[in-house]
Formats: C-alpha cells, structure tokens, sequence
C-alpha cells in the first residue's frame, strides 16, 4: 500500500512537473530564508539565557524623577553594591561590574584586551566555568587576573599561563598582576564579554579608591542575584529608604527644581532588569525599556514567508485537483475510504515538503557565512541547537506541511463519488478560498514593499541628514599609544604641516558615531547653576576643534592659542546655552566639582554628537591641555579623499608603528551607528522581495491553470469575434481586483506599523500617501507581468487548436 | 436472492418542480441472472445502476442487498459492503492514467488489504485469463479502447464480487471489440457472477437472461 501511494506521487508529481518544480523551487527559497531569519531571531532571542541562575539575576538600575521627566540611569556609586547587600534584604549576592580596553604587556608584547572588572561574587553570580586554577574565588586578591581560554593563548602561545605575571597599564599606570584562573571560552550568546577580569579594586585610584565613600560619581554597573522567595517588585518597593538616605543631596535638588515625584511618591526609584533582557535595552525619552521588536519583526517575517509559500502550494493543490476528480472517484468506487484517499493526497505533499526542507536546510547552510557577514551576527545551526528549539523547528514544520498538504487533501478526500466520477465541482467556493489567499499573499507583500520604501527613505533621510559638522571630509582615528597622548598628537601636527591636502588638525577625547574600534562612551556632568541643578556632556577637545569640524560659531569665540587662560574657558552649544537661560551666554560662569570656575567664551550650534534616536543634548567643550586626547580629526581637502586618507595613515604608522591604524571618515561613522536600521532594512526587503517573488510564483502558476481551464471558453470568445486585448483583459481582471483589495486593506496596516516604527526616531520623513501608492503600484505591475506572461499567449493563440483540445 | 429494490423514488427539485429520475422501481435480482437495462438517454439507466451500486442515494423506498437493507445503512458500511460484493465496468473505462496495467487491477486488493503474495496471485491469475500478460507494465494510455474495456473488467473481477454493474460497457467500442466483451461476459455469468448492464444495444441486450426497460425514471415492462 505505502509503495503504491509514493509510486504514484512519484508519478503524479512527475506528470506535473511545471507545478512540482514551482513548488519546490518557492518551498526551498522559503525554507531556506524562513531557517536563516529565524536562526538569527532565536539567537538574539537567546542571549543570556546560558546563566544556571537566570531568573533571578539582574541588573540594577535606577529612575530618576527630573525636572524634564523620568531618566534612567544604568551606573552607580561605588559604595552603592555593598550599602544594597547589607541594608536591603534580598541580595544574595551582588558584584559591582566594568569594562575598559587596557593594555596587557608580557614579555615585551603588549596586546589590547576587552577586559572586565568585577566583585568576586561575579564568578558565583554568573555562569562563566573555570577551567583551571582558582575555581572558588578567581579575582579575590587586588592583584590578580583571570583570561579567557582564548586570550591566554593569543597571549602565552603554549607556556603554561597560571601563576606567571603580566603587566596591566590603566589610566596611565602600570601594574602587575598575576593569572590566577583561566574563564571557559564565553559563548557566542553572552553579552557581558571580555578576554580578562580583574578585581574591581584593580582600578585606578582616581576611579575606585578616591569615590569609595561618594555617593555622588557613578561609573559603573551593577548586578545581583536575588534571594529566592523575594520578588523584583517586593525588591524594588523596600529600596525606597535606601534611596532617600543614601540619595539625599540629589533628591533634595530634584525637589528645587520642580521634579514631580513619581506614583509612589519617590524622587529614585531602584529598579531590576532581568539580565536576559540587557541585549534589548532602548533608552525611549530618557527612560530604559525593552524593546524586542526587531527579532519578533524577523521571526515573523520568516514566518510570512513560510506562509505565502504553502498558501502557493495549497492554491495550486487545489487547483490540480479538479484534474484528479476521475481518479478520486475511481478509487472510491474501488473502495477507498476516505482516510485512505486523505493519506494518499497529504503523502503526495509530504514529499514535496520533505524535498524543500532539505535543500532549505542546505540552501541555508551555504548561505550562512555571507548571512553572518551581512548581518554581523554569529547566529549558527549549531548556536540554535537546545533539544527544545530543535523539536519546535520540527513541530513547526510538521504543522505547516499538516496545513498546507492537509488542507487539498482534506477537500478531495471529502468529494462524493459520483461528483468525482463525473468530473464535477463546486467552485464557487473553492475559488473563494483561493481568493482570499492570494489577498492576504499580496496584502503581505505590499505592507513588507512599503516598509521596506519607507526604511530606505529613512535611512537615506538620516545617512544625508545635516548634522551640523562636517562628516564627509573628516577623518578621525583613535590615538591607541603607550606614549603619551598630547605628544602622540604634537607629531602629528608636525607632519601633517607638510601635507597640503590636508586643511586642519584636532583631537578630542570622544569620537563622533562608531568609529572602528568600536568604542564609545558618554560623560555627563551635573552640577548647580544658580540654585538649579543642570546636566551637560562633556567633551574634551583640543585647539580647532569647531574649525575642523566645521561646526558654526554662534556667539563669541573659540579657544585660541593666544589667550592663556583658555583652560579655565568653555564652549556650550545652543542647547546649553538655553539651559543657563542667560540672556547673554557670553561670559556665563559656573563652579564645577572642584570649586574651579569656568567662563562660557563661544556658543556653537548644535550638532548632532550623539546616535541619530536622539535630539541634541547640551554639550560643553572643556580644553585644559591636560587630558588625554584619544581622537584625533583630520579635516582633508575634497579631492583626492582615499589619497589623503593613505597619506594619514603613514603618518600615523610611522609615529606609532605597532598599532593598527583605525582610521574612517566620520560619515562611515555615522554609517556604524545605524546598523540596527541597517539590518532591519535588509532583512525586511529582502523578505519582500521574496514574498513578492513567491507570490508572484503562485500567481503564475494559477493564471496557467485558469488559462488551460477556460481554453474552450478563449476558443469560442475568439471564433465569435472577441480581440487579443479584450481577451487578455478578461483573463487578467479577475487577478488585478484582488491586487487591488489587498492594497485597499495593506495600505492602512504598513502606514500604522510605519508610522509607529517612526516614533522612535527623533529625527523622522514624513510618510507620505505616495510611498504606499508606489509599493501598490510596484504590486501591481509585477503581477500584470507576471499574469500577461499566459494570458496573451493564450488570446493570441489559433481558436480552432483550443477548440480541438476539449 | 441477491438484491431487492422496491418502489424506489429519486428525485431532484428545479424551478419548485420535482423532477422524477427514478420513479416507483420495484426489481428483484437473484444470484446468476444477467440483466439487461435498456432505454432511451436520460431515462435513468444510469441513476439506477448508481443506486444498485450504492454509489448514489435515493429518496425513498426500500433497497435489500443480502437482506442487509441499504437505505438505512450509514455511508461506511455501505462502502465496506459494495467493496465487498460489487463490481464496476464504466463506457469510459475509468482506468487510472498514472497506474500500469497490473497496480490497475491490483488497486481494489489494495484497498481490502490483502496479503501481498496472496495478491500477486490474484493478478497473476487474472492477467493469463484475459491474456494481457504482456501488457502489463503498459499504461493505460498505451492501450486500445477494447484492452482497456478488458482490464477494466479485470479489475471489477479481482476481488471476487458477487454482483458486476456495467454500464455501457461497450459504448466507445467497435463491433467487433464489443462482441468480445459481451462474449466475455457471458462467460463469467455462466461462471456463476450476476451482471446487470445498462446499454443502448439490442444486440448487447439479448446476452442478458432478461431486459428491463426504462423511459423516464419508471420501468415500463420487463
């Protein structure tokens, strides 16, 4: 019985080959793209979720009650870990948590190593096995270091790394420390990552030793593992006297400058965030929320893509079937039952199923190194493959073939025998089913086409937005030395005095955008201005620097080499300048940490120095000639940009010929930043172009059908006088309606779901009708194409051949 | 006896009006007659074969197969039943166009689950008697109408049917082929199987032991 039904699969499938060879081809395509997207989903989905103790780990973080709303903020004192364990009951353990790029020298080799700094209860909080040396208390002495697996072999080669020293320079010092432990390799979905960790107390004293009773300068993380039996929110509510004790002074100051209190009544409201949810944190207007958006959108799409490409099998399935009616018929009369007749049908696309989800496997399997390339992901089969997600993927895809194969199957299964026999169907019905599929395909693929219209118009609107500097002709590199930074920046100077091509030369302390080592940081400053507490960025920056990067001088001057007291001067942008809510800014004074006053010389207009979600913040430009400039910019002439850029970098290799030059121009940087908005950009018009391709693939496949069912019909219209056109227009029409409900019912959904996704950006295009017309219009045509491809050959075609066929 | 209709009424409303496909049949069939169903296109041949059949439901009246009554069975076990004793011959053949010769006729001992061995044999034996064993690893479509007419009753026959319902089974046949047939069918009535045909042709007519003539749903005389 089993050989016969696969035989005449074999056999039906094989006398159907345009058919089968569509739906395999759309089947793979889908399967392939449906693994990748959902690899990459699952993944992302499934970072952090290694720890043994998830459930009850989190970061601590704290909402802040100012004068222009709620504000997160994700650092803490120093003091602020221990004062928590001892006086809220609840933390288990807790470990204060940092991370630094320094530089590690053994035996004259210095290597630059993401590094960590934590309590020791790090290790007992967090799941990262040791596998030699210390296991119990790894970074317990001040002087110790723990390596990953990985970096103790890019650092020792093959000596044994336990016990020997290596030198650690921070903060301008060097240290030594001892390897005491050595870290399992850290897997692919951990976001807190690092090649070594230290004991917190490591840290420079300038940052550790100095603020060990400040409550006021917060610098770092915090996690903690939470006693069983306690929730997150019972936590959170008993830290409200922790807060206002500890918190006094900065409350007192929220409270004088008009912050209103929250639900509760507290200025400071400690809070928990799962330390699963980290990878997801979006900081919307200044408060810290989870947004996962982006992976639903991705698992969805291949999800979408998955169904367009079964409602193609299910349309064509049925459509055929009117061509199996005789055979349904014969078999009943033979005998067969229904369940029989079901088996036979859902075998047939079994193996048509099982065909697409190989070669998808394998379509995807050769895709995968472009795909993480594309997508700077390290999504793998293997990264995925927990027993669960596996016997999901395999219930899923046993659901979909269920559905898809199931549902003709089912229907002709159910046809009574005569009906069958006589080759008669209602199709009313069945069409009506068809129909509502092919809507909701096209609707699919007309909200994807104007997301995705609206994504590129988008980023383009943000990669060409005026940012108020100059990113086209700038490059900027980090100044990655063990030399010291100013001098580093003096002989740069002095060679590129010579180049003509290059126009002007500073150095700040931050980067704007991304720059290719990937770093970034943020330094906030708070402080009282007359009996108001005020927030600004800082920036230390070096001579030039509005000049190079031509950001506009409003008022005033900037710092100048012939004015000495410039080191107590600052510039503010027109943000800050609305802060001092002076009528003149020029010449405003304020009393910073020290009691060190400092004069507003130049007001610059605002720029856009931090990622393109947010608006401009009040920024103040500090140039005391002390700090260490870590960025230096270059602004370049406009021609010849690549030829300057090489001559920068042999500037820099011969000043510094151990370290990698990591120069870009500060428009790839800005390019960095929207990654995010980049993936999702090529991941949601990718999955529109397939959908629109699969859906196309059905469409064609039953405008065949329609067209060799209604031969006779064409025959006779033509023999009583009927033209090409009219024909092709009759054959055509039916298709064009549904197109056109499918807009009528996409259009509003992709102008909400776009409009909402908008939001999140402060600088945002306007939607436009015409964006959604266009992704009709795109719809439209495609799938005239795709149709007239049969109907005009079929109207063109001689009556009397169509005649004779019947 | 074999089977037993009385006053059988089909019927189907159009336009308000009952239009009559079958009406007040009484026939009774006993085991070994070969009967011949003749009467004009649309008169009911068909719809009558299709009743006896019990591929086709009927309005009212009675229907006894093996004095099991059929008009009160529900669907299954009417199925179970006809697989079980009935047989089919269609004017069109009804061959299944992606099955060889041999898995055509081997298709009803598939759906009675029978052994495989025990069904080689079966086939086997059928093929020598209607002397197609070369023929099949053909396909149908590889076929004259006359083979095709010929494995056709090869496959009612397979699963030992009591009862063989032909419905003009000769009607896209030449002469000659449709003597053959109804020369073969002959044989097999006398081998003991029942036949009731539906035909157009007096000559087919006269194999059978007795005609029943139809004209618009009743039965005229016998």
């Amino acid at each position: 019985m089993f050989r016969n039904y696969i035989k005449i699969a074999l056999r039906n499938l094989w006398k159907d080959r345009t058919f089968t060879a569509l739906n395999i081809v759309g089947l793979t395509a889908a399967f392939g793209v449906a693994f990748l997207l959902s690899m990459y989903a699952l993944f992302e989905l499934s970072y952090d979720k290694f720890h043994k103790n998830i459930g009850s780990i989190y970061e601590v973080y704290t909402n802040e009650q100012t004068n222009k709303g709620i504000e997160s903020s994700e650092s803490n004192p120093i003091p602020f870990a221990g004062a928590l364990k001892e006086e809220v009951p609840g933390v288990e353990k807790i470990t204060r948590y940092l991370t630094g790029a320094p530089l590690l020298t053994y035996k004259g080799k210095t290597f630059r190593v993401g590094s960590s700094w934590a309590d020791p209860e790090f290790f007992e909080i967090f799941s990262f096995p040791i596998i030699e040396g210390d296991a119990k208390n790894p970074i317990t002495d001040k002087n110790s270091i723990a390596l990953t697996s990985t970096m103790a072999a890019t650092i020792f080669g093959k000596e044994t790394p336990l016990g020997k020293s290596i030198t650690i320079q921070r903060g301008g010092e060097e240290v030594l420390v001892t390897v005491t432990a050595i870290v399992d390799k850290i897997p692919a979905a951990s976001r807190i990552n690092f090649g070594a960790i230290l004991n917190i107390k490591n840290l420079p004293d300038g940052f550790y030793k100095e603020n060990l009773d400040r409550w006021d300068s917060h610098n770092h993380t915090v996690f903690m593992k939470l006693a069983k039996g306690i929730s997150p929110i019972q936590f959170e509510k008993s830290t409200k006297n922790f807060s206002s004790l500890h918190f006094a002074d900065e409350i007192a100051s929220a409270k004088r400058d008009g912050a209103q209190p929250n639900a509760d009544g507290n200025y400071r409201q400690i809070k928990l965030l799962p330390v699963e949810d980290q990878s997801f944190i979006v900081i919307k207007n200044g408060l810290l929320t989870v947004n996962k958006t982006l992976q639903y959108i991705v698992l969805g799409i291949a999800f979408i893509i998955l169904f367009i490409a079964s409602v193609n099998f299910i349309n064509m399935s049925l459509a055929k079937s009117a061509q199996r009616l005789r055979e349904i018929g014969m078999r009943k009369t033979l005998g067969a039952g229904k369940t029989q007749l079901f088996f036979q049908f859902w075998g047939e696309s079994i193996l048509v199923f099982v065909v697409a989800v190989v070669f998808g496997g394998l379509f995807a399997f050769a895709l995968l190194k472009p795909f993480q390339t594309l997508f700077d992901t390290k999504a793998s089969f293997i990264s995925i493959s927990n027993p669960l997600i596996i016997i999901g993927a395999i219930l899923c895809v046993l659901l979909i073939t269920l559905t898809a194969g199931g549902y003709p199957a089912l229907l002709m299964s159910r046809l009574g025998t005569l009906q069958a026999l006589k080759g008669k169907l209602e199709v009313s019905g069945k069409n009506r089913i068809r129909n509502i599929l092919m809507v909701i395909q096209f609707s699919i693929a007309i909200i994807l086409i104007s997301g995705t219209l609206v994504l590129w118009q988008q980023l383009d609107f943000l990669k060409n937005k005026d940012l108020g500097f100059n990113k086209q002709q700038v490059i900027a590199f980090p100044i990655n030395t063990k030399q010291d930074h100013n001098n580093v920046l003096q002989l740069l100077r002095n060679e590129f005095d010579n180049n003509p091509d290059i126009l002007s030369v500073t150095a700040a302390d931050n980067i704007l955008g991304l720059g290719r080592d990937g770093s970034n940081m943020r330094s906030v400053l708070g402080f009282d201005y007359k009996d108001r507490e005020l927030s600004t960025n800082m920036l230390w920056v070096d001579y030039d620097y509005p000049e190079t990067l031509d950001i506009e001088l409003l008022k005033g001057r900037t710092f100048n080499r012939n004015y000495a007291g410039d080191s107590l001067s600052v510039l503010i942008n027109e943000a800050m300048a609305k802060e001092l809510a002076e009528e003149d800014p020029l010449n405003a004074r304020f009393l910073l940490a020290d009691s060190i006053q400092y004069t507003v010389i130049g007001v610059v207009k605002d720029f856009n120095f931090e990622e393109l979600n947010k608006g401009v913040e009040p920024i103040t430009f500090f140039m005391d000639g002390n700090s260490p400039m870590r960025y230096a910019y270059v602004k370049v002439a406009p021609n010849n940009l690549s030829q300057t850029y090489e001559a920068v970098k042999k500037v820099w290799n011969k000043i510094e010929p151990d370290t990698e030059f990591l120069g870009s121009f500060l428009d790839e940087n800005i390019d960095r930043t929207l990654m995010k908005e980049r993936t999702m950009t090529t991941m949601i018009s990718s999955g529109s172009i397939l959908a629109i391709i699969l859906s196309c693939i059905g469409l064609f496949a039953i405008s065949l059908l329609v067209v060799s069912q209604r031969q006779k019909e064409i025959g006779i219209r033509k023999v009583v006088g009927a033209s090409v056109a009219t024909i092709t227009i009759l054959l055509t029409k039916d298709f064009l309606k549904l197109v056109g409900i499918s807009f009528v019912i996409a259009t509003p959904i992709a102008w909400y779901a776009t409009s909402q996704w908008l939001q999140d950006y402060v600088y945002r295009i306007d939607l436009n009708i015409w964006i959604f017309v266009a992704a009709g219009a795109i719809a439209l045509i495609i799938a005239v194409l795709t149709i007239s491809f049969r109907t005009i050959q079929a109207a063109l075609k001689n009556p009397v051949e169509s005649l004779k066929t019947e | 006896m074999l089977l037993e209709l009385n006053n059988i009424f089909k019927w189907v409303t159009q336009g308000g009006n009952r239009i009559f496909l079958l009406k007040d049949i009484n026939l009774q069939v006993e085991e070994g007659e070969f009967i011949s169903i003749m009467g004009p296109s649309g008169s009911g041949k068909s719809t009558l074969l299709n009743v006896i059949g019990m591929l086709d439901n009927f309005q009212e009246g009675e229907y006894n197969f093996l004095n099991e009554s059929v008009h009160s069975m529900k669907e299954k076990n009417r199925s179970k039943l006809y697989k079980e004793y009935v047989g089919f011959v269609f004017q069109a053949y009804h061959l299944i166009d992606e099955l060889t010769v041999y898995e055509n006729i081997e298709t009803p001992l598939l759906y009675k689950n029978v052994k495989s061995s025990e069904r080689k044999a079966l086939v086997a034996d059928m093929l020598d008697r209607f002397n197609i064993v070369g023929k099949k690893e053909l396909f149908p479509s590889q076929l004259s109408g006359g083979q095709q007419q010929l494995v056709g009753i090869a496959r009612a026959l397979i699963a030992k049917p009591k009862l063989i319902l032909a419905d003009e089974p000769t009607g896209n046949l030449n002469s000659k082929q449709s003597e053959e047939i109804m020369q073969l069918f002959k044989e097999l009535n006398k081998e003991g199987v029942t036949i009731i045909q539906a035909t157009h042709s007096e000559t087919n007519a006269a194999y059978g032991s007795r005609t029943l003539h139809l004209l618009d749903g009743s039965k005229n005389h016998i």
